[in-house]
């Protein structure tokens, strides 16, 4: 019995090395020949990976463009309820948070820890102001009888809710309302996501995780950040700003 | 070929060499999205008639791919990792066409706007 390990490790060490045997950096998972390849792998999963995620985000994309195409009066009366300066200040808290998350990467290229923490923070900063002005735009909403469901602000039920600017919301403008509120939700999710997987791998570079030679999980976060802000930057002219 | 030679690509810590870009060239493109923001906003005060969203999803495309070229590096990549992305975004080009070939046909064919689909004849006798 203790010939054999001692045989199996010695085949090991001859060979490209096995789960102890280190046959390169210890980041280097024992199933990768070499950290270029590990890397590329990593990439090309996560990549895959936001295909999918465009795919989903696609979906519902492709019903507000059907529907504004059905009713664009609908759309631009509805859309109006919406805030321009809240949702271009959110455009730039999500630009300025993606630039600060690519600067991060870099930094960790250079093998700069402190300059990547900070980078990390900035990005946390912004993400999280996205989400305070998100949520100031949702009590509004809501607080408007603008959420579909029953009381929905609409000129079909205005002995509900008996304000005159109901009276003026077209009809079946919850259509609208209904995929601003699933699509913005969804994208809100993934920021909240975003956030938890920022301050993991900022933790993880403070703890010295990270250097020049592996900062694989920090690429990985920043492309699915990138990809959070890929989605808004669509978002926010459909949704904000269609005439 | 000609972009990587613009830059230092033989930044190289002896891995296979991660493309380390210049500063002035994050903050270069972070403000070609700031002003397309600007544009983006400013577009949507003018009337383009039926184009606004066409106006809307192309400046957007444009941001777009500034971020997946610049901030997530496609360029350095493998061309793999683009042709993935390429992959996906074909399979969404199909979702677009056949909706919006819907979109554009469907008042012909129901009633949603009031209009019959097939008018009654006119004297419709028994």
């Amino acid at each position: 019995m203790a010939s054999t390990t001692a045989e199996v490790h010695e085949g090991h060490d001859e060979g490209q090395g096995g789960h102890d045997g280190h046959h390169g950096p210890s980041f280097l998972a024992h199933h990768f020949d070499t950290p270029e390849q590990q890397f590329e792998s990593a990439k090309l999963g996560m990549w895959v990976f936001l295909v999918t995620e465009i795919l989903m985000f696609g979906g519902l994309f492709a019903a507000f463009i059907f529907f504004q195409g059905v009713k664009p009066e609908v759309f631009l009366e509805a859309h109006h309820h919406l805030n321009k300066i809240q949702g271009g200040t959110n455009t730039v808290f999500l630009l300025t948070s993606s630039l600060t998350i690519a600067l991060a990467v870099r930094a960790s290229q250079l093998g700069n820890r402190n300059q990547a923490t900070l980078q990390l923070l900035a990005t946390l900063a912004f993400a999280g102001g996205f989400l305070v002005i998100k949520y100031f735009e949702y009590t509004h909403k809501i607080h408007d009888g603008l959420l579909p469901g029953p009381g929905f602000c609409n000129s079909d039920l205005v002995h509900l809710s008996a304000d005159a600017a109901c009276r003026a919301m077209p009809k079946d403008a919850h259509v609208f309302f209904s995929l601003y509120f699933m699509m913005t939700g969804l994208h809100g999710v993934h920021v909240v996501i975003g956030m938890g997987l920022i301050t993991w791998i900022l933790l993880r570079n403070m703890r010295g995780d990270f250097s020049a030679e592996f900062y694989t999980p920090i690429e990985i976060v920043g492309l699915y950040w990138h990809l959070v802000d890929l989605i808004w930057i669509y978002l926010f002219p459909l949704l904000y700003l269609i005439t | 070929m000609a972009t990587s030679e613009t830059h230092d690509h033989n930044h190289d810590h002896g891995h296979g060499g991660h493309h380390v870009d210049p500063l002035w060239l994050y903050l270069a493109v972070f403000g070609a999205l700031l002003v397309m923001t600007v544009v983006t906003v400013g577009a949507s005060y003018i009337d383009f008639g039926g184009a606004s969203v066409a106006v809307a999803v192309i400046i957007a495309t444009v941001k777009a791919f500034l971020v997946a070229f610049f901030f997530m590096h496609l360029r350095h990549d493998k061309p793999f990792h683009a042709l993935v992305l390429a992959s996906g975004l074909l399979f969404l080009s199909f979702l677009f066409l056949f909706t919006l070939s819907d979109n554009g046909t469907r008042n012909d064919v129901d009633d949603m706007h009031g209009k019959p689909v097939v008018k009654p004849p006119p004297a419709a006798s028994k």
